[in-house]
């Protein structure tokens, strides 16, 4: 038997440091998700308005499935040094549970992603920005939030529209029953303004003269973010998870191996 | 004097060919859209002609320049002694009950020629919505109630007789607003990330459990062979050395 002591021993090692490893992963993944669920570009109320913020739901999973990596890597550590069959019965098993729920954080990412395209965002601008007759009290916070967010975004990043201003030309919208065309072509905040937040020069603005309102769309400003927050989300957990099927493997070989 | 015998038809032909000149020379100016890159250039009500710098040089500053807008089945009857201001002319009967209407009068003097280079110099059809249904301003530059097609031109009244006009313009259509539904599906596609990212995951998911099946079975049978018979001893055989050992292949030599 002295061959299986071999093998165990050389096997500590490596075990140990795969799980220093996924704890510190788990950490990482944990602070990541929490940067992203406090919503620091504040486009929260876009997402909430389209009725599905997968996304966050991943982000959320991520910081408990961080946190319990954290915790098992710990677990997996002392039952690997001491070699306890019942301690790493119990890692392997919880360590799938979390396995599993981090595999469904990371589908979820990667397909909600997919569904962010400029359409989607065009299609709700034009429904809900300054729409003022709401059904109930939900569809009046989505609305508000939606218009808020949207002004907001458009003072920001000097952009106007989801792909310019055509936009409001091209679709009729919730806005145009609401502000006349002459007036309106666009939004004010798509001009162009000065330190007060007025317009720097309306007429210039209305005609569409360069320099005096936003000719570019705000589409990569939505997109950028939350396209780094689906990849984050998603695309680390792929790789905590490769690495924890090692781990979890080399444990499993290893618990086969302690003597009884 | 014996007069030339061609005089009597050459002359009223003179005077003809003089006449169509002098209506022709003022009408060499056509009416544009801007020429200047503007977003605004068209929209849903409202359209942006270029100012008639340098089109009416025949004309003495005094004169009043009007815009005239109208359908374009209105223009081949066109009469340019309608005054402006009547309710022929009004814009809130715009194009139902009058097909032309007449708007933006200013006096020649604010379209001074030549035309400084580097300024935008436009006239908006279309940006006063104030007056648009007030029957009391009947030359109110309200907005286009539709996408058209309309012509346009410039008349030159001095008083209230035309004295100049520039052509017909080209017909102008504006644009016409889509509803949001036609908008295409807004579902987006699989892209090959997330079809990589799941199949694989669900591979590694799958031969882990597979793992955890085969870890309890075999300790499962190992628990099951050991259970026939009492539990041995906690007994490793270790490797011992002792000097006895290794001393007498050392005395042998």
């Amino acid at each position: 038997m002295a061959k299986s002591d071999d093998d165990i021993c050389i096997l500590q090692g490596p075990l140990v440091f795969g799980n220093v490893v996924i704890g510190m992963c788990g950490i990482a993944l944990t602070a990541e998700c929490i940067f992203f669920v406090s919503d620091p570009h504040g486009l929260y109320p876009l997402l909430e308005a389209t009725e599905n913020n997968d996304i966050y739901a991943a982000a959320w999973i991520g910081i408990f499935v961080g946190f319990a990596l954290f915790a098992l890597s710990i677990l997996g550590i002392v039952g690997v040094i001491k070699s306890n069959r019942t301690l790493l019965l119990v890692y392997i098993i919880l360590m799938l549970i979390t396995y599993a729920f981090e595999m469904a954080s990371c589908i979820t990412a990667a397909t909600h992603q997919d569904f962010l395209t400029p359409n989607l965002f065009l299609k709700q601008m034009l429904e809900r920005y300054q729409k003022s007759d709401t059904v109930n009290n939900n569809e009046r916070w989505m609305t508000e939030g939606v218009t808020k967010t949207w002004d907001k975004l458009m003072l920001q990043n000097q952009c106007c529209g989801v792909r310019g201003p055509s936009d409001w030309q091209e679709y009729m919208s919730t806005f145009r029953t609401t502000h006349s065309d002459a007036d309106f072509p666009w939004p004010r905040n798509c001009c162009v303004m000065d330190a007060q937040g007025s317009p720097v020069n309306l007429d210039g603005c209305k005609l569409g003269v360069p320099g005096y309102y936003n000719s570019n769309g705000c589409y990569d400003a939505i997109s950028g973010p939350m396209n780094t927050h689906a990849w984050g989300v998603a695309w680390f957990g792929f790789a905590i998870l490769c690495w924890t099927f090692c781990v979890l493997f080399g444990t499993m070989f290893y618990w086969s191996r302690i003597e009884y | 004097r014996p007069r030339h015998p061609g005089t009597r038809t050459m002359l009223p032909l003179l005077l003809l060919l003089l006449a169509t000149a002098h209506s022709l020379a003022d009408k060499e100016y056509v009416p544009t859209l801007a020429t200047s890159p503007l977003g605004g250039l068209k929209t849903t009500s409202t359209f942006v002609l270029e100012q008639p710098r340098c089109a009416f040089t025949k004309v003495q500053s005094d004169a009043v320049i009007w815009l005239v807008v109208a359908v374009p089945e209105a223009v081949a009857n066109f009469s340019n002694s309608v005054e402006p201001g009547t309710p022929e002319r009004a814009f809130q009967g715009f194009p139902d009950s009058t097909p032309a209407y007449m708007t933006l009068n200013t006096t020649l003097l604010n379209y001074p020629c030549p035309k400084p280079p580097g300024e935008i110099t436009v006239l908006r059809v279309g940006s006063e919505t104030s007056c648009a249904t007030d029957k009391t301003r009947p030359t109110c530059n309200g907005p286009l109630p539709g996408p058209g097609p309309y012509r346009v031109k410039f008349l030159a009244l001095k008083g209230s007789k035309p004295v100049a006009e520039t052509a017909w313009s080209k017909p102008i259509t504006l644009k016409t607003a889509l509803p949001p539904s036609s908008i295409p599906a807004t579902g987006g596609g699989r892209s090959t990330g997330m079809i990589a990212l799941t199949s694989i995951l669900s591979i590694l998911f799958a031969v882990l459990l597979a793992g955890l099946v085969a870890m309890l079975f075999f300790w499962g049978s190992h628990a099951r062979g050991s259970g026939t018979f009492s539990k041995p001893e906690a007994v490793t055989v270790r490797r011992y050395n002792t000097h006895h050992v290794y001393d007498q292949p050392a005395a042998r030599l």
